[in-house]
């Protein structure tokens, strides 16, 4: 039994580590822009095929491909932040949720037109294989990508809090005309956000292939629980999206192991609407960090 | 330095203004543009070519969306079956009447589905239809068939389509048989099997467990562990920790490829000594075994057809693989067969009108040629559209190929044991 529980935690928290990438991506948007991007999941996809191309035609690992998803998400980020996103700020939302909810049709839909929906994996030597301890095991490729998930979560804190970019990223999220006020310039922040937002859901997605399937609606898998734990974690606040991402994938994990396969979410939702009940403003205490 | 910030704080504040007329317009541009592409992309293509008088056979297949990959299998199986028979003399009972092949792409979607299926047979003079590999979609076209007295011929297994149909012909293995063979199949690994039956919470999953359910008491298996999940989970891990847990044996997974390949990783991973039984579908066509690789070897499944059966399948098999690349799978083999059979009741019917083709299939009883490629090499219609001597034969992936193992009379290699 205790075995059990166990083994399902350490399932939940090492998926819970991608959650976490997808997450952390769209509170740094949502903290810094001030909107909220319905197409991250599709920019994890867009990741997962980099990763997938790179792999079958110049053999190269998933995880060392991550040097080039990243910067290119990147580049990507800085461009829809500069040419698509900047146009649509203002006092009115709508502009900005039907942009990012088009961007996500756009893409899905190009990717089904250019991919085709056929599932496509990527086999490495670890891909299969696990780490066997007392009954227990840790997949490889999980590990992985949990290790990298929490280490590029960390250079992200890291940077918010000591560089001037990040204090500057920071300041426009805590109030924007003030930061304004200070000499910060808005779009080279929301621009440099918007990148690093998008890098990590590039690496999310190669993270991803050495043990899922890239087809063209694998964001929506993710985004979904990115979401959650956005809110969970009060909206704007990476830490907190950190956590809660961990949070839920115990509790999806859990969910399945103790209420039935087809109602882990129930878990993931509950725990969702009674933290909105007790704490309206998430787990961070709605503290922007 | 400060001009620029200055400017910056200007743009925003003037930002919303231009919103409405330039953007607008680009706007406006990029949905013509994509409506336009749209409409280039899709809808039916109509084959054309070949002498006077050719009989028209439609086909419905999904050739786009989330079925598209075995849609376009599909297709391409059903050209090759024409073009045999066109080689061949074509019909001879109507001249030597060639086939003409329509197809319509019925994109995965329910709806897609009855409007292509109207629209195919009021627009074209058609004899027969085939289609459409899923059963979902197979049901729709198969109650606007009925209406429109077009017959219909298809490998989709669901029991359904047998009931209160006229035009609606099966002449491969049906779902309730499928459920059977695969407990069957178990008995061959353990003498006391214990299995665990995990299946996707959706119509599909649920009917082919609940059939598994019910028939194990009968064939003396007893099912240890009996669990819907939700389809496209990010993590298999909770599910085969809970297998694992039971104590099973054998694994049916009722299952996409998606969901398949995760769970058939995860099984390696925890080390779990269980036989597993995909089932049919994404199981068994090549696909499958690009994806997993290696760790395919040794996994069971079930199908309706299967290319090393007979020499003629066989035969078929190394044309289609000159074609695609790949081997022949189920549904598309299957459809060779089948287009056999429409070829053999128009021969015999001596007529393109779909009453008399009807009339024909109703009557029709063969045990060779390409048309009798079927487990079990007969095919004879009863009255509700059956085949009656219709069975499932059971495969295990063998050197990255498909080995038909299950029954004994259509087994072509030994099952290995894991």
């Amino acid at each position: 039994m205790l075995e059990t529980v166990a083994q399902a935690v350490i399932n939940g928290l090492l998926i819970g580590g991608i959650y976490a990438l997808v997450s952390i991506g769209v509170t740094l948007i949502f903290g810094v822009v001030k909107i909220v991007n319905f197409a991250q999941g599709e920019f994890v996809m867009i990741g997962m095929y980099v990763s997938y191309f790179l792999a079958t035609y110049f053999g190269v690992d998933p995880i060392v491909s991550l040097l080039v998803s990243m910067p290119a998400l990147f580049v990507i980020g800085v461009l829809v932040q500069h040419f698509l996103i900047r146009r649509v700020l203002g006092p009115n939302d709508m502009p900005q949720i039907f942009l990012t909810f088009a961007l996500s049709l756009l893409l899905l839909n190009l990717a089904l037109l250019l991919f085709t929906a056929n599932y496509r994996t990527v086999h490495t030597s670890y891909s299969d294989e696990a780490f066997h301890f007392g009954g227990l095991y840790i997949p490889e490729a999980k590990l992985i990508a949990f290790v990298v998930a929490m280490a590029l979560s960390g250079a992200l804190w890291a940077f918010l809090r000591a560089t001037d970019l990040g204090k500057a990223m920071r300041a426009a999220a805590q109030n924007r005309d003030v930061a304004t006020l200070m000499g910060i310039n808005p779009n080279r922040v929301f621009c440099v956000a918007f990148g690093a937002a998008l890098a990590l859901a590039g690496a999310a997605g190669s993270l991803l292939m050495p043990f899922y399937s890239a087809y063209p609606f694998v964001g929506q898998v993710f985004v979904l629980m990115a979401f959650v734990a956005v809110v969970l974690g009060t909206l704007g606040n990476v830490l907190g999206a950190l956590v809660a991402s961990l949070m839920m994938g115990i509790a999806e994990s859990l969910g399945v192991q103790f209420v039935g396969a087809d109602s882990g979410l129930i878990v993931v939702f509950a725990m969702l609407l009674l933290t909105l009940a007790f704490k309206p403003q998430g787990l961070g205490g709605g503290r922007m960090r | 330095m400060s001009r620029r910030r200055h400017k910056s704080v200007l743009d925003r504040e003037s930002a919303p203004k231009p919103l409405l007329s330039k953007q607008h317009s680009r706007r406006r541009f990029l949905i013509k543009a994509g409506g336009a592409l749209a409409a280039g992309a899709f809808g039916a293509v109509p084959l054309r070519g070949y002498a006077a008088d050719p009989v028209n056979i439609g086909a419905l297949y999904p050739t786009t969306g989330s079925m598209a990959q075995i849609g376009v299998g599909c297709v391409a199986a059903a050209k090759l079956a024409v073009e045999m028979i066109n080689d061949a003399g074509g019909i001879k009972s109507l001249g030597g009447a060639k086939l003409n092949l329509i197809i319509s792409d019925v994109q995965s979607d329910t709806t897609v589905t009855r409007t292509e299926t109207d629209r195919l047979i009021t627009g074209n003079k058609l004899s027969a239809i085939h289609g459409c590999f899923a059963s979902a979609l197979t049901l729709i076209a198969s109650e606007v068939c009925e209406r429109a007295k077009m017959p219909i011929i298809t490998g989709s297994s669901s029991d359904q389509l047998n009931k209160g149909r006229k035009f609606t012909f099966t002449p491969f293995a049906r779902a309730s048989q499928f459920a059977r063979a695969q407990l069957q199949m178990s008995k061959l690994v353990s003498d006391q099997p214990k299995v665990a039956v995990i299946f996707e919470n959706t119509a599909f999953g649920t009917s082919t467990s609940n059939g598994l359910k019910e028939l194990a008491p009968g064939e003396g298996v007893e099912i240890v562990m009996f669990e819907p999940y939700s389809a496209g989970f990010t993590d298999a891990g909770p599910l085969i920790n809970k297998v694992k847990a039971s104590g099973a044996n054998a694994l049916f997974s009722v299952s996409y490829l998606n969901d398949l390949i995760l769970i058939v990783r995860t099984v390696k991973q925890v080390g779990l000594n269980v036989a597993i039984n995909g089932g049919s579908g994404g199981f068994v066509i090549p696909d499958f075994y690009k994806n997993v690789g290696k760790l395919a070897e040794g996994l069971q499944g079930i199908a309706h057809w299967n290319h090393d059966m007979s020499p003629d399948c066989q035969k078929v098999n190394e044309a289609y693989k000159k074609i695609t690349g790949d081997f022949l799978f189920e549904y598309a083999g299957g459809l060779v067969a089948q287009t056999f059979m429409l070829a053999d009741a128009l021969e015999r019917a001596a007529s393109a009108d779909p009453q008399k083709v009807r009339e024909a299939l109703s009557t029709l009883d063969l045990s060779s040629g390409y048309a009798a490629m079927t487990p079990g090499g007969k095919v004879k219609f009863g009255p509700d559209g059956k085949n009656v001597y219709g069975r499932p034969v059971g495969v295990q992936w063998q050197n990255g190929d498909l080995a038909s193992v299950f029954p004994q009379e259509d087994a072509r290699a030994p099952l290995i044991k894991s």
